[in-house]
């Protein structure tokens, strides 16, 4: 691919978040579209967010507790759990397994709409794909990932929880004393931007893959493939940025 | 009137169409022939401004639609029509949907008139008995079907753009499409609606064309069927061979 089709890929790229946003605040509202993807996107992914969640909050217990203990602070398990959970972890976790369900799908099947003439339908009949396509993936990413992640947080605590209490042998007063501790504006604050950003992210990025696929079958792999891994290399860097901006913006030093 | 002037098109550095020149009027029947990959569905995503073309003018009634603003664009798309190869289909939505879909996306009438008009279509088309299934519990004929209603359900247009509509169906089916493209074109020009057809099923532009065209970069014959059964170039000869194996032309007609 050349230079100039690159530029004019990233300009379509932004053209597309940007209208995404623009648009939907224009006739007509695609409301039935916009339900099916947050059912698609939401309740759809709410077992696997469960199943990782839960492990991922007592696999970070367990191994908290084993460094804690050996230096004498097992009693701050809680804290430490909750403060990554919520702030890093379950975000980013949750993300990702947003990516590689929900990304990969809306890439996937925009691809196959692509390579099937079904987009060129909706323009030759004067749909503006965007708002008929994107903007119900874009609204269903950044109302249900941040729902998803709410839900995984909680899992992930009572999965520490479990591990603190019954593995580890601490209170478990304790444990959900120190959580609630944690549980300040700035900590909500951080834990809820970011899947609001990602959720955006991901679905612009899997939208504008999906609608971008050429070359049959293979340029389908190739633009699934695409969305996925960009998606997940554009969470990691982008929470990176937010925590700085965050940890900044609440004043505090590192 | 239509009009592609000294149109070029490259993917990447495939070149598809190398300075293009065509006119034809909206109630002509052209079939556009060529092999895969000689840019014979380009010409109709261009037609409809689907694509942009790297170099050229396409105009409308004299105007390019390059420079047409989105809505005039829209109007000039609602005077054609198109049905893509395999039907272009929407998987999620049934036959009666798909046939609805641009009546529900931009008119106001109520569902007993849609269903009344899509009723109407469907029986027109004899596919009123498969209104509620799937695209996917349909036959490769049935698909065409409903792809042609859909276009038709979307107003009146003066011409119909046909993307190989035979291509993958069996003989028997493959004319019973024919049929229903001349059944829809029907008619002395102007009153009539016209047609493109982009195919490299020779056999069966003969039957709903009376224009062909020749593609290979560019336009390598355009000529009615006389002049393409006597043409000199040899390799239109062979293209066309398919034709006087089947005799399943009458080439005195």
């Amino acid at each position: 691919m050349d230079l100039k089709a690159k530029v004019a890929g990233l300009q379509d790229f932004y053209l597309i978040s940007l209208y995404s946003i623009t648009r939907a605040f224009r006739r007509p509202y695609y409301t039935k579209e916009i339900i099916e993807q947050m059912d698609y996107a939401g309740a759809g992914s709410f077992l696997i967010v469960l199943l990782v969640s839960l492990f991922i909050g007592m696999a970070l217990s367990l191994q908290l507790s084993a460094e804690l203990s050996a230096l004498g602070l097992k009693m701050y398990t809680g804290r430490v759990v909750g403060l990554s959970i919520i702030k890093e972890i379950g975000p980013v976790a949750i993300a990702l397994s947003f990516t590689g369900r929900v990304g990969a799908g809306i890439a996937s099947e925009l691809g196959s709409m692509q390579l099937g003439h079904q987009v060129d339908i909706l323009r030759v009949h004067g749909v503006d794909p965007v708002k008929k396509l994107v903007v119900p993936r874009v609204i269903s990413a950044v109302v249900m990932l941040p729902v998803l992640t709410i839900i995984g947080d909680a899992v992930s605590l009572f999965g520490g929880y479990y591990i603190a209490v019954f593995i580890s042998h601490q209170s478990g007063a304790f444990y959900w004393g120190q959580i609630r501790e944690i549980m300040g504006f700035e900590t909500m604050t951080t834990g809820t931007i970011k899947p609001f950003i990602f959720g955006y992210l991901i679905s612009c990025i899997s939208c504008y893959t999906g609608l971008s696929t050429r070359g049959g079958a293979i340029g389908l792999r190739r633009s699934t493939t695409t969305a996925v891994v960009f998606s997940i290399i554009i969470i990691i860097v982008t929470d990176f940025v937010l925590t700085r901006v965050l940890l900044y913006a609440f004043g505090m030093s590192v | 009137m239509i009009e592609f002037q000294d149109v070029k098109l490259a993917y990447s550095d495939n070149v598809v169409l190398d300075g293009l020149n065509f006119r034809a009027s909206f109630h002509e029947k052209v079939a556009i022939l060529g092999g895969s990959g000689m840019g014979k569905t380009t010409i109709l995503k261009l037609l409809l401004g689907l694509t942009a073309p790297d170099e050229g003018r396409i105009l409308i009634e004299g105007q390019d639609i390059a420079e047409m603003t989105p809505e005039e664009l829209r109007i000039a798309r609602m005077k054609f029509s198109i049905v893509f190869q395999e039907g272009a289909l929407f998987d999620s939505l049934n036959v009666k949907e798909n046939i609805a879909f641009a009546l529900r996306e931009y008119s106001d009438y109520s569902e007993d008139e849609i269903d009344r008009r899509v009723r109407e279509i469907a029986g027109r088309l004899g596919i009123e008995h498969a209104l509620y299934l799937k695209p996917e519990e349909l036959s490769g004929g049935m698909q065409r079907r409903v792809a042609i209603g859909r276009s038709l359900a979307a107003g009146n247009p003066m011409m119909m753009l046909y993307d190989e509509p035979t291509t993958g169906l069996d003989p028997l089916t493959a004319a019973n499409i024919c049929n229903l493209i001349n059944e829809l074109s029907r008619g002395d020009p102007p009153q009539r609606m016209g047609l493109i057809a982009v195919t490299h099923k020779v056999t069966d532009a003969v039957k709903i064309a009376e224009r062909f065209i020749y593609l290979k970069d560019n336009i390598v014959f355009d000529g009615n069927i006389k002049e393409l059964v006597n043409t000199s170039n040899a390799e239109l000869k062979d293209f066309i061979s398919e034709l006087f194996i089947r005799e399943s032309y009458n080439f005195s007609h």
